[in-house]
């Protein structure tokens, strides 16, 4: 056993040796080294995590009711069942921001995928060109955060600043990048420049674990490099391809940044535009933490059910 | 030490997550501090006091304070404006029990703090005394009821700015009436350039050319609060910038100051601006806008209504927490109203208008370079402080009913008439007010 050195005494090792008692006691400290060692994590995992969560779903079930011109007459706080579920998904804006993430994500993550997997594909092949610098080059963006990569797009977005609207002023054309039909594809836009990147890298990981024998059977056999793309390179990332997937429709729900720097310059983003937004909103502008905490709860469970979704889907198409 | 067994950490666990619930579900501020006896002014010993505001060198105001009056210290600390973290964290620290002894609070927000029993009425402890210190405008909208719940710190009433050479390309000078603006913006237009924008993302603008032509929304009475957002002055503007905005006068593109506003007017395709008396700081950042830019007072409803309005001020308001309220008190007086605190305020912090009709501050009487050498504090805006509607009073969810007005308005891309958004809006807001238990009626005009 080599954890005896590693949480044995020296005298300990040296009883350890002789006899069975000692031996049990040496179990113990195995048995707790784990916990020991864990401690840190599961606090802080608890604290910040759990703990929170709990909390979270148990004022969603709290309701707050204040009397007179400014409560003054008395403040009441009640259990109140589902009200703030209902009261959360009557609210209009806040349903229609769910399923405008729905559609964000049928568009934008079928497509950031797709460009993530070219890209390593590319990146991966045998002809391809400096694939260090370009990797490095198509990770960078995810490097810089949400924030500022919008406040650079939003540049390039506004009229009146941005060379691309007037360039296409100038070939005759009136595009409008923050429109309210318009507006959302520019934050899809961001997001993938931000993202492709970053998935690109998981996808390239996958590609470099398949095994070299693979290729040469293929290239005896005279398979072309779409054919060696289509029939193993593809079979053999799925895992990457469903992980990265999964990823983007948790993070679709949970966009936040892009939509709320963007809303100074994009009239068209209302404070509910995103669900993550409109919780926000409920929370610190409306003061009501109660139906921001359902709205929290009914993110994730949207989420959950989604990303599970998925999951099963792409479960039962492999067996 | 034992080990522990996984049901032993799974208990834990659960343990301190009910702990985390009924800690969640206790309510924070549902005692008022103002039932409770006044705190007696600190005898002898130093009294240390905290204010939390978003105002840059605010230490550097408060160091002339603590220089003269050694009994009472002063510690400034920045936190992130109102609503962008400031808010929250005020309300975090209240109901944890604790948190600073002045705070900034913008004038709209203080009903709101009122609502979770956050402040202390500053009547308790004499504040009417000053009350004459003060316009008369901004200290009605601190009072409450029987009490006063805030100093005025700043304010911004409201004129034109605007760029001369362009009015003067369409023939015209600064519109004195809403009538003669939309002539000009019409003769503007045929030269391609806008008189102004209108937000449709920030309702708050709208809410003062509102309050110019005479309205007040809500109102506190013995029975609850009633509303009227829907009275003849609003819908008098709500139908005026209907067809201004049809008609294509004004531009919906880009709100003032946004990135798109400061590259129109620079690029001399945005005539003029009608904002708050703040505004000044931000069009000097217009490029190649020097000597370029005037001020003059904003129309007006040539048969109605009010000379001026108001946009943004905030107060120093006392939390519900602080244990000196009466030196708090004495502080926010000397530095919202003394000369010395006045100049101050503009020199280091860049703060908006003086709240005191008698002192406008030191470095608001020179000539300006960049408004074309114009002294046009003195001679549009002290006019302009002083013909604001004096009746307006702000109501606890200010916040949410800029959202939900702001919301509908951006309606008005889709067609919507700006008529049909203030009614829209005002069911809304009158759901949200019952929705948190308070009473409101509409009152029947």
């Amino acid at each position: 056993m080599s954890v005896q050195t590693t949480t044995g005494t020296a005298a300990e090792t040296r009883h350890d040796d002789s006899g069975r008692r000692p031996a049990r006691r040496r179990g113990g400290a195995v048995r707790r080294a784990p916990w020991l060692l864990l401690a840190p994590f599961l606090l802080l995992f608890l604290f910040t995590f759990i703990l929170p969560i709990i909390t979270a779903i148990g004022s969603s079930f709290v309701k707050v009711s204040r009397s007179g011109l400014f409560g003054e007459d008395g403040v009441t706080s009640r259990f109140a069942w589902f009200d703030n579920y209902a009261k959360a998904l009557a609210d209009g804006n806040f349903v229609a921001s769910i399923w405008r993430m729905f559609l964000f994500g049928i568009v934008q993550v079928p497509i950031m995928i797709v460009a993530a997997t070219v890209l390593a594909l590319l990146l991966e092949s045998a002809s391809a060109k400096w694939p260090g610098l370009f990797r490095a080059a198509f990770f960078l963006p995810y490097g810089i955060p949400g924030v500022i990569a919008t406040i650079l797009w939003s540049f390039l977005y506004v009229p009146g600043l941005s060379p691309i609207i007037d360039a296409a002023k100038w070939m005759g054309l009136d595009v409008d990048f923050l429109g309210s039909g318009t507006v959302l594809w520019s934050i899809a836009n961001i997001v993938t420049w931000s993202y492709t990147g970053y998935n690109m890298l998981i996808i390239i990981a996958q590609l470099k674990s398949i095994p070299g024998e693979l290729y040469e059977a293929a290239r005896v056999d005279g398979a072309s490099p779409w054919r060696i793309a289509r029939s193993i390179q593809i079979p053999l990332i799925a895992p990457a391809l469903v992980l990265t997937t999964v990823f983007s429709i948790i993070g679709t729900l949970q966009l936040f940044a892009e939509p709320q720097v963007l809303q100074s310059v994009a009239p068209a983003i209302d404070s509910q535009y995103t669900p993550n937004l409109s919780a926000y909103t409920t929370a610190f502008s409306y003061n009501d933490y109660n139906v921001a905490a359902a709205q929290a709860v009914l993110i994730a469970v949207v989420a959950f059910v989604l990303s599970f979704g998925f999951l099963r889907l792409t479960n039962r198409k492999s067996s | 030490m034992a080990p522990f067994s996984r049901r032993q950490v799974l208990g834990a666990g659960l343990g301190s997550a009910a702990l985390g619930v009924l800690s969640g579900c206790t309510t924070p501020g549902t005692t008022s501090v103002n039932a409770a006896p006044t705190i007696p002014p600190a005898h002898g010993e130093t009294v240390k006091l905290t204010y939390w505001s978003w105002l840059k060198d605010l230490q550097k105001v408060a160091d002339i304070w603590n220089a003269q009056h050694p009994g009472v210290h002063v510690e400034a600390v920045w936190i992130p404006s109102g609503n962008s973290g400031g808010y929250p964290k005020m309300y975090s620290a209240l109901a944890a029990g604790g948190g600073p002894d002045i705070a900034q609070i913008e004038m709209r927000t203080i009903p709101e703090f009122m609502l979770v029993n956050g402040l202390v009425d500053l009547s308790r402890y004499g504040a009417e005394k000053h009350a004459d210190k003060f316009d008369r405008t901004l200290w009605n909208q601190v009072s409450f009821v029987d009490g006063v719940y805030g100093i005025p710190q700043d304010s911004g009433p409201m004129a034109t700015f605007y760029q001369p050479k362009l009015f003067a390309k369409a023939g015209g000078t600064p519109p004195t009436t809403w009538g003669e603006w939309a002539e000009l913006a019409r003769e503007l237009r045929r030269r391609h350039i806008y008189i102004d924008c209108f937000p449709l993302s920030d309702a708050s603008v709208f809410c003062s050319l509102a309050e110019q032509a005479g309205a007040r929304w809500f109102k506190p009475t013995n029975d609850g609060w009633a509303v009227n957002m829907t009275d003849p002055a609003t819908m008098r503007v709500a139908k005026f910038f209907d067809k201004a905005i049809d008609d294509d006068l004004v531009t919906t593109k880009f709100e003032p100051y946004s990135p798109g506003w400061f590259a129109a007017a620079s690029k001399g395709n945005l005539a003029s601006i009608t904002s708050a008396s703040w505004g000044d700081a931000l069009i000097e950042g217009v490029s190649g806008g020097s000597g370029k830019w005037k001020v003059a007072p904003m129309p007006t409803w040539d048969d109605d209504g009010y000379g001026s309005s108001q946009l943004g001020g905030s107060t120093a308001a006392v939390l519900a927490n602080s244990q000196h309220p009466k030196e708090a008190l004495e502080f926010a007086v000397w530095m919202c109203s003394s000369r010395e605190g006045i100049d101050a305020l503009i020199t280091h912090c860049g703060i908006g208008w003086s709240p005191t009709p008698d002192y406008i501050g030191a470095p608001r009487q020179k000539p300006s370079k960049f408004f074309s050498g114009q002294k046009y504090n003195e001679k549009v805006f002290v006019p302009a402080a002083k013909q604001q509607n004096p009746d307006w009073s702000w109501w606890p969810i200010t916040q949410q009913s800029f959202s939900i007005l702001s919301d509908e308005f951006r309606h008005k891309a889709s067609g919507k008439k700006l008529v049909d958004c203030v009614a829209a809006a005002e069911k809304h807001i009158m759901a949200a007010f019952k929705d948190k238990g308070l009473s409101i009626r509409k009152e029947r005009a």
